[in-house]
């Protein structure tokens, strides 16, 4: 039986499961010492002073003059950036968010450096905060993108239907929150940094930009990674903090953050506030789509910044054959901690933005949504949509089947309940850019993998361990793979966009090949017996790929407390060919979890001040297993063209349909939309206005 | 997260820990809430004075008097699984579940939420419903305060610094009774924004609300209206009355509803 395609159970566990895994937090370095940095208390404020008694070990921006640059400025191609915007290492003169590091102090321990950064004394001269994004003076970022006559479709167009729609901050709430090691190696001259990240490369490009340095003289290392869901897509700023301070003072310094640090400091996700028009012919035909998107992006911008809004405006042609398209997005400047991808990254809202839409003009048009939906969706792959992006492959309508047949008979409304049934579509990218993979068969007939791409949660060590083993035909048990290292795995892209398998995998199976080939006509092992090992690597390339996906849910909304049920959520997802579908279910589970958070309680809630006044998890409502409500799932798998295992990416599929589907729901109960989170006593004031 | 320096002190009698609580001293018990208070810097006390090691204040017995005496260290875990306690005081283990998660409740003592008194806990609305004498021991001696005086505002109780709660005393309930616990919480064993617990047998009626104010409170009109026949619908909305937040007074009354329609009322 393949091996592609099997439900093999994660290799992974025993060992994490056992508390045998290796995090930031377990590793301790000789002579280490421990960092706390002094987190600015306002939004926005000019900085007077940084003063604290003699026996403090601080550093400030002063400290690190001509030591550091800031982070780096990156955003999608043809966007309008403010390269002014990179985020200081630490606070130079003024903050622009609360929680911002505006000085760090260094101790034996992370207790004693906690109490030594109390002793810090900070004058700050407080300013007005800039909060809301509609209101920002200032932007970030600004990118549009105009194709085909829009203006003349929407002037011919029998209907012109407007929504809009507006999505929360989200905080990713790891498990395992960021830190970082940086040891100097006064023999070599170089740099090892232990980081809490979603692979080695990304940080190890902005550390050696922010050391102005060469890359070769930094090493990267990333053990085992506790959950990120893109809020470690890079290094953190402090990181680059500990660098300086250990090279100065020629010792490790460790720094493991604690969840309010994780809260107030890590990027965010969402953010964004959306209004959508759709012009529509008398059939129900769409006919084009216009978006302007306002994205909260904070206050400053991070090499991934830019990333997610630039997403979303891209998918606003969604599941649907539109021939007409013009997106605009103001990435406004906040004072608050800065925005980044979170698990769908731009893919959910978009969908929860067009989605609301299309129900709007099923609404006002007097069409069942699913029938709307069904004139229009896209039906012949591979399908350069008006914006640009070209969908690879797909069944959308069956998906649409699917999801509507597994969803069932919707709840009836009654004295005691609103009730309502929601669909929604989804397209999303996955993929795209390179990585890289390199194997070894060792002569015993162990096979050393080692790979670009790296896990925090996903089970690459399953996963790529089936591919190899399936393609060079050895047992899995013979697969062992490396990650992380950057001065042992080969430069890669990385662990972000549901890229892992549709990317890493097919890298090793190039890889596998390159080694079959070398030894041809024999067969490998032979090869590596008799040469004491074969080595081979390779560098795979691809166009984007697109997954895609059908969502349903039905909700009952208590109409005297406003307390929502959802009574059942149906989730269809096409990430092609499947390796692994007990992984691929956990996949599609957890980012369920993750959307349904996002609809039921999850939002990271700024004062007009700028303060976050829900830096706890006693302030911000994670899901929890009691809260899931029953899933009916199915899988499509048409596989992409682009890449030789047909996969896709099922990470972010979960995240992604579940909030507009049942974003629909309740509009479909309500009468009325309604922005998340669907909170009880929101709920309620509508029902009861 | 880490907390400033105190001292640290595990006597093993009560004396000993009375001898040293005071203005800067706090007594550790479960820890669940004193804790992540340290962590956060939020609580400061000079000195911790753990009385995990002390004798005599584990216990969890029905005396001969009929009443349930909850020791200062009984955990929520021991209170909720006890048989005895579920026969004759059920509305405990109708709370215990909703109160944090099960590794919360293994540490977490019941004696302990009561001191502490957040007013989104379970076990002060409890207490009042249930009308529990606190007893309060501090090294002049001891005094049993009610909970109607006991619970005063937003983590404020009547016991002074140099006093400990030893134990909690829970009266026998009336011949009949039947009891009922609904909160409403955004997400399981998170804090709950209302809540209701009810104690109802004949002739007898106690509504204790959670979320109507910075401590726990009595419903008496909603009580009165429930002895004197009315249904509980009725007697709901009286409760939820007490309550000025339009969509918290809505929940509160279907929350009271569901907690008399569980004891059959």
């Amino acid at each position: 039986m393949s091996l592609i395609g099997a439900p093999v159970p994660r290799r992974e566990d025993d060992r994490i499961l056992r508390g045998r895994g290796r995090f930031l937090d377990d590793i301790d370095r000789p002579r280490q010492l421990h960092a706390a940095f002094v987190r600015s208390p306002f939004a926005r404020a000019r900085i007077e002073a940084v003063r604290a008694p003699e026996a403090v070990t601080l550093f400030t921006a002063s400290d690190l003059s001509g030591r550091v640059r800031p982070f780096p400025v990156a955003g999608p191609p043809g966007a309008e950036l403010d390269e002014s915007a990179g985020h200081p290492v630490l606070a130079d003169g003024e903050v622009r968010y609360a929680g911002q590091p505006v000085a760090m102090v260094l101790a034996e321990s992370r207790a004693l450096a906690e109490d030594a950064a109390e002793l810090v004394e900070v004058d700050y001269d407080p300013l007005d905060a800039v909060v809301s994004p509609r209101d920002a003076p200032e932007a970030l970022m600004r990118w549009a993108k105009s194709a085909g006559d829009v203006d003349g479709a929407f002037a011919a167009a029998a209907h012109v239907v407007a929504s809009r729609g507006a999505l929360p901050r989200l905080v990713a709430v790891p498990m395992e929150t960021r830190g970082a090691i940086a040891e100097p190696d006064p023999e070599t001259g170089g740099l090892t940094v232990w980081v809490s990240s979603q692979d080695s490369h990304r940080p190890l490009a902005q550390l050696a930009h922010v050391l102005d340095r060469p890359d070769e003289r930094i090493r990267v290392i990333v053990p085992d990674v506790g959950g990120a869901f893109g809020s470690k897509g890079g290094a953190p700023v402090e990181a680059a903090a500990l660098a300086v301070a250990a090279e100065q003072l020629g010792r490790p310094v460790k720094w493991a953050e604690d969840r309010l640090e994780n809260f107030l400091g890590a990027y965010q996700g969402r953010g964004v506030e959306a209004e959508v028009e759709l012009a529509l012919d008398d059939a129900g035909t769409i006919l084009a789509v216009r978006a302007r998107l306002w994205a909260d992006l904070g206050a400053y911008l991070l090499p991934s910044t830019a990333i997610p809004p630039h997403t979303a405006a891209m998918l606003m042609c969604g599941a649907y054959a539109i021939p007409a398209a013009a997106v605009e997005v103001i990435g406004a400047r906040t004072d608050k901690v800065p925005t980044g991808p979170y698990r769908g990254a731009g893919r959910p809202e978009a969908a929860f933005f067009l989605e609301r839409a299309v129900d709007e003009a099923a609404r006002v048009l007097g069409i069942d949504p699913v029938e709307l939906r069904r004139r229009n969706l896209v039906r012949a792959w591979p399908y350069e949509t008006a914006l640009g992006w070209t969908y690879d492959s797909g069944d959308y309508e069956r998906c649409l089947d699917m999801a509507v047949e597994l969803l069932g008979d919707p709840p009836v409304a009654d004295e005691r309940y609103a009730a309502g049934t929601g669909v929604a579509m989804y397209v999303e990218r996955a993929g795209g850019m390179w990585e890289s993979a390199d194997v070894t068969l060792e002569p015993g007939g162990r096979l050393v993998v080692r790979s670009g791409s790296s896990p925090h949660g996903q089970g690459h060590e399953t996963t790529f361990a089936q591919i190899a083993a399936e393609r060079l035909g050895i047992g899995i048990e013979d697969v062992v793979l490396c990650f992380g290292d950057s001065a042992v795995v080969p430069r890669g892209v990385g662990t972000f966009a549901s890229r892992s398998v549709a990317m890493g995998g097919s890298a090793i199976v190039q890889a596998i090949d390159a080694l079959i080939e070398r030894a041809a006509p024999e067969s490998p092992l032979a090869v590596a017996a008799r040469e004491g090992g074969l080595h081979a690597s390779a560098r795979f390339e691809s166009p984007m790929v697109f997954g895609s996906g059908a969502y349903a849910a039905s909700v009952r909304i208590d109409r005297a407390t406003g307390e929502l049920e959802i009574v059942a959520l149906a989730g269809v997802d096409d990430a092609g060919r499947i390796v692994n579908p007990l992984l691929a279910h956990g996949q599609v589970v957890g980012g369920i979890a993750q959307g349904l958070g996002e609809c039921l309680s999850e939002a990271a809630e700024h004062d007009e001040s700028g303060q976050l006044t829900n830096a706890t998890l006693a302030d911000y409502s994670l899901l929890t297993a009691a809260e899931m409500p029953p899933l009916r799932l199915g899988i499509v798998e048409s596989p992409s063209p682009y890449n030789p295992l047909g996969a896709k990416g099922i990470g972010e599929g979960g995240a992604i349909g579940s909030l507009p589907a049942v974003a629909n729901a309740v509009a479909a109960a309500l009468g009325v939309a309604v922005d998340p989170p669907f909170t009880d006593a929101t709920l309620w004031r509508v029902l009861h206005r | 997260v880490k907390p400033p320096p105190f001292a640290y002190e595990a006597p093993r009698s009560v004396e000993a820990v009375l001898a040293l609580l005071g203005e800067d001293a706090r007594p550790l018990a479960g820890g669940q809430s004193l804790v992540p208070m340290l962590n956060f810097r939020v609580a400061r006390p000079a000195m911790l004075v753990d009385l995990n090691r002390v004798e005599g204040l584990s216990h969890l017995r029905v005396d001969d008097d009929g009443a349930l005496r909850i020791g200062a260290l009984a955990r929520h875990a021991e209170v909720e699984r006890w048989e005895a306690v579920a026969r004759g005081w059920p509305l405990l283990r109708q709370a215990l579940r909703h109160v944090g998660h099960a590794p919360i409740r293994a540490r977490g003592t019941v004696a302990g939420s009561c001191a502490h008194a957040d007013p989104a806990a379970e076990l002060p609305v409890c207490m009042r419903a249930l009308d529990a004498r606190m007893h309060v021991r501090s090294h002049s001696g001891t005094r049993v305060v009610a909970a109607a005086d006991f619970f005063l505002s937003h983590l404020t109780t009547a016991m002074r610094p140099d006093e400990l709660l030893v134990e909690i005393e829970l009266p026998p309930l009336p011949a009949g009774a039947r009891t009922g616990f609904a909160e409403h919480a955004r997400t399981h064993g998170d804090w709950a924004d209302a809540g209701a617990a009810v104690v109802v047998a004949p002739g007898h009626a106690a509504i204790a609300l959670l979320g109507a104010g910075p401590a726990p409170v009595r419903a008496p009109d909603a009580e009165a209206a429930l002895r004197d026949g009315a249904p509980r619908q009725d007697a709901a909305r009286l409760a939820g009355a007490l309550i000025s937040d339009p969509w918290k007074r809505a929940m509160t009354t279907a929350l009271v509803e569901r907690a008399l329609a569980e004891a059959g009322a």
